[in-house]
């Protein structure tokens, strides 16, 4: 009896008769590597600071619906990561709590500029960065004998080749503004101006980008209608010699693949580097934080140079610790490095709660433009006037 | 004198008690959160003029104005006077309790102004208010807790108001109702007292409606009632509460929404604004598969052309695996049930991969057979007939085994007799085989259009709306609202409750049909 009853109080209790109230936790969507990377320097914090950290995994896909739903009721989280493209969304909110009262110039300078300053908004600064993420351009070393450096060559890749060969030279998911958004950038357009303000999706900038990856399309340099997974198996089949990914796509290469990393393409037609969205990953603290003197502890031992060194050796994270780059296991990694030359070119995605409604509308421009040859500038037109509708009717 | 006249004086007493409480608590939580926040923006501005901080202060400070950092705009220093004259710095080592909160209210201040708020998860209320040489920032405790409950006032009114109901009930007659509810009316005074009118009425009026109810008799035939089905009612309470928590508050809640606006969190009552919105079609033109009546077109279509499906190929196939002369029918009718027992996010996420343009499986055997790819989600109809075809693989086993059921038990001397009486086929097929199929059907039939119409799986995992949201249906695009369209949770829900309406409207006509059938 006494059995079934402790096992109904942990049934009705579940977790929480069990959590110390001095412990911190900490929410992440990571897998694989990743979540081992972190659980080791919980153990290692956990062990330095005394502080008892209860690490929660919780899926990507909800991860933000959860922490809207559990913070305002107290049920949410001391810390989580994610990255820095929903903070704006967050603080209009109030779900996260501003920091810059534990961090001073010394803290921040750990960091590469770019990386700590998206952590940053409206004049507050809500985490630090744990992880950059961009696209990169990835390529067969045993295809290519070197990868091309202005986008003239995709189309005339025969000098490149190392021998006979007549797969697809490039697959990146075409319809998709996120490995899109380079040739955006490198044609001279933008989502967002300097002050954070929207310009229009039907710039002239963005009709030259958007016309040339259709040209990519219709010249088969690249094959229609792939996904991410498929990006992998194409790269890994050896029917395509490079790919546009990110960092994770490390991991989705066979073992017995030989490749190399590389930075972007300057577009040819500009003369301009074609510059990928840059994500930060960062760990942010919940407004309703049980100990934020604590929390905050562990968050900044989590972002320290010495994990940073860890991390980035064990999951292959882009780390945006400065310092981390000098270290020798790091220097020694082409790919790291690579991923690290890329970040000094790379545009910050927005913060701002608009720049969830981009995507949607810039997606169906995509697909109507590659997949259904409409016009490229009454695609993007059409895509402004379906964001602005979006907004319409709000007071 | 009836000996149960308290029985009516109970009820409508504990109504009017439960009313008033419920007033009470709200104003006491109002006039506890006036109270303090005037006393912490009073001890702000005591900082703000020099004075010396008075009680129930926590913390008080005269914050000096934020040292940019040269490098990065969002970090700033920030530094407080002490009482003897002293500057100490924010937070660092030796920082106090209240440092972050200090900090933190002079940075609010600098955005957005003055301003007083309660501190969530505590007890304290924090004000900044402008001061010279700075920002005067109070953390202030309440002094004591929000006024108690009133018992005494409460069981007074409500004793007294026995005696007024028992005298009404001695004089008898049309005195009787009045004296109950005046008598249960006593609350109402208090209630006036604490929030107004509108709440004073709403006690009155129930006590009235109490009164009225045991004048006619009404309370008495309920009360039988339920004795009588006492355990019944138990049983059925769990259920019940069960139902309530998990349909009927969200139902409640998402009915609600539809009325509201969402604007990055901000929430305002906007009124039948965004069903306007919704069915005048927001000035799209009816082939924009933004405005509602396409989509709702769609959905329709989508609907129709699956139930057929469905139950054509159901029967169909029902009417060859009866068949006794088919060899390993068990075997068949368990691989025809195999679609339906896969999760169908799994089937359509298969189904999605061999529509896939370049390596997809259809495109593929497409090639070998030397016939040109088709990029299926680019248009409409082949975007549309990809869905259905998934679908339809998904929807017809049920109908299957709906269809295989009722044929078991048409008794098979009914096809003999007609046999023998030289009835065709055919002939046996249109008179017999349908009208024992039918009652069976239509439920079925009612129940799979349901299905089908709000099929969010299918729609989403396999073309995903595309070409440009062409091929959505009302809970996709409902959906789109709610989550990749800029958060409009208020016109997702309005969405949602239109749904609704035209499910119930469907199950009304396909009740009143069924019917009729059976007449």
């Amino acid at each position: 009896m006494p059995r079934l009853l402790t096992l109904l109080l942990v049934l009705m209790f579940g977790c929480r008769a069990d959590a110390d109230p001095n412990s911190i936790l900490l929410w992440h969507a990571y897998s694989g590597a990743e979540q081992e990377a972190l659980r080791d320097s919980v153990l290692r914090i956990e062990q330095e600071h005394g502080i008892t950290v209860r690490l929660v995994s919780v899926p990507y896909e909800a991860f933000a619906d959860k922490l809207t739903a559990a913070i305002p009721n107290g049920n949410g989280p001391d810390l989580f990561v994610f990255a820095h493209d929903r903070i704006g969304h967050w603080t209009a909110n109030h779900l996260i709590e501003p920091l810059e009262y534990y961090v001073d110039d010394r803290i921040a300078a750990r960091y590469a500029f770019e990386a700590i300053s998206a952590m940053s908004y409206e004049g507050s600064l809500y985490g630090l960065p744990l992880a950059v993420k961009s696209v990169a351009l990835f390529y067969r070393t045993d295809i290519l004998s070197e990868p091309p450096t202005q986008t003239d060559q995709f189309f005339a890749m025969d000098a490149l080749y190392k021998g006979d060969w007549d797969g697809y030279p490039l697959v990146y998911e075409n319809t998709n503004l996120y490995p899109h958004a380079p040739w955006l950038h490198g044609f001279g357009g933008s989502l967002f101006d300097k002050d954070g303000g929207r310009t229009s999706l039907a710039t002239p900038e963005a009709v030259a980008a958007l016309s040339f990856a259709r040209k990519l399309d219709r010249d088969k340099v690249v094959p229609g209608g792939v996904d991410a997974r498929m990006v992998a198996t194409l790269f890994n089949e050896g029917k395509a010699a490079m790919a546009i990914s990110g960092p994770w796509f490390q991991n989705d290469i066979n073992p017995e693949v030989p490749w190399a990393v590389a930075t972007l393409p300057i577009v040819s037609e500009t003369g301009l580097a074609a510059k990928p969205f840059l994500g930060v990953e960062g760990i942010l603290m919940s407004s309703r934080a049980r100990n934020k003197d604590r929390a905050f502890a562990v968050l900044e031992a989590l972002t320290s140079d010495a994990e940073a060194v860890f991390r980035a050796g064990k999951a292959k994270q882009i780390v945006p610790n400065q310092a981390a780059y000098s270290d020798k296991t790091i220097s020694e990694n082409a790919a790291l490095m690579a991923f690290r030359k890329q970040l000094d070119s790379t545009v910050p995605m927005s913060a701002s709660p608009l720049m969830r409604s981009v995507w949607t509308p810039y997606q169906n421009a995509l697909l109507k433009v590659i997949d259904q040859g409409a016009d490229v500038a009454d695609a993007l037109r059409s895509a402004e006037s379906e964001m602005q509708s979006y907004s319409e009717g709000q007071p | 004198m009836r000996r149960d006249w308290w029985h009516a004086y109970v009820l409508a007493a504990l109504v009017s008690v439960i009313v008033a409480t419920g007033t009470f608590v709200g104003y006491r939580n109002a006039a506890f959160e006036h109270r303090e926040l005037a006393r912490a923006k009073h001890a702000a501005s005591s900082v703000a003029q020099g004075l010396l901080p008075m009680d129930n202060v926590v913390a008080a400070y005269l914050v000096s104005p934020a040292v940019q950092s040269r490098e990065y705009e969002f970090l700033r220093e920030r530094s407080v006077t002490e009482a003897d004259g002293s500057q100490r710095r924010l937070g660092g080592t030796g920082a106090h309790a209240f440092d972050k909160r200090i900090y933190d209210a002079a940075n609010t201040f600098d955005k957005s102004g003055a301003f007083v708020e309660l501190i969530i998860d505590s007890d304290y209320v924090i004000a900044a208010q402008p001061a010279r040489g700075g920002v005067a920032v109070a953390i202030t405790t309440p002094p004591k807790g929000p006024e108690p409950f009133p018992w005494l006032v409460v069981l007074g009114l409500v004793v007294m108001g026995s005696l007024v109901c028992a005298a009404g009930t001695l004089v008898g007659g049309g005195a009787r109702p009045l004296g109950l509810a005046l008598g249960a009316s006593g609350l109402a005074v208090p209630t006036f007292l604490w929030s107004g009118l509108a709440m004073a009425l709403v006690v009155i009026g129930c006590s009235m409606l109490i009164a009225w109810a045991d004048w006619r008799g009404s309370l008495r035939r309920a009360g039988r009632e339920f004795r009588k089905g006492g355990i019944a009612y138990a049983f059925l309470t769990p259920t019940a509460a069960a139902m309530l928590v998990l349909v009927g508050i969200p139902f409640v809640v998402g009915l609600g929404l539809g009325f509201y606006n969402n604007n990055h969190g901000e929430w305002t009552f906007v009124g039948l604004d965004n069903f306007i919105q919704i069915l005048s079609g927001d000035g799209r033109s009816l082939s924009d598969p933004l405005n509602f009546w396409f989509t709702l077109g769609v959905t329709v279509a989508w609907t129709a052309v699956n139930v057929v499906l469905h139950v054509s190929i159901g029967v169909g196939l029902a009417l060859v695996l009866r068949q006794r002369w088919l060899k390993g029918r068990h075997g068949f009718r368990m691989l025809l049930i195999l679609p339906w027992a896969i999760p169908n996010y799994i089937t359509a996420l298969i189904w999605k991969g061999m529509f896939q343009f370049e390596y997809g499986a259809i495109n593929s055997v497409l090639s070998t057979v030397g016939l040109d790819k088709v990029n299926w989600f680019s248009e409409w109809s082949t975007s549309f007939a990809s869905n259905v075809a998934t679908n339809t693989w998904l929807g017809f086993p049920f109908m299957m085994v709906v269809a295989l059921g009722a044929l078991e038990n048409i008794p098979g001397d009914m096809y003999e007799a007609a046999e023998v009486d030289g009835a065709s086929p055919w002939q046996r097929f249109h008179h017999i085989t349908i009208p024992h199929l039918m009652p069976a059907m239509l439920p079925a039939l009612a129940l799979g259009a349901i299905w089908t119409f709000n099929m969010f799986n299918v729609i989403y995992l396999v073309s995903d709306g595309r070409p440009g949201g062409g091929t959505d249906i009302l809970v996709t695009e409902a959906y789109r609202w709610a989550f990749e369209r800029g958060e409009r949770y208020g016109l997702a829900a309005a969405y949602a409750t239109i749904i609704f309406l035209i499910l119930i409207l469907w199950t009304v006509i396909g009740s009143r049909l069924a019917k009729k059938d059976e007449e």
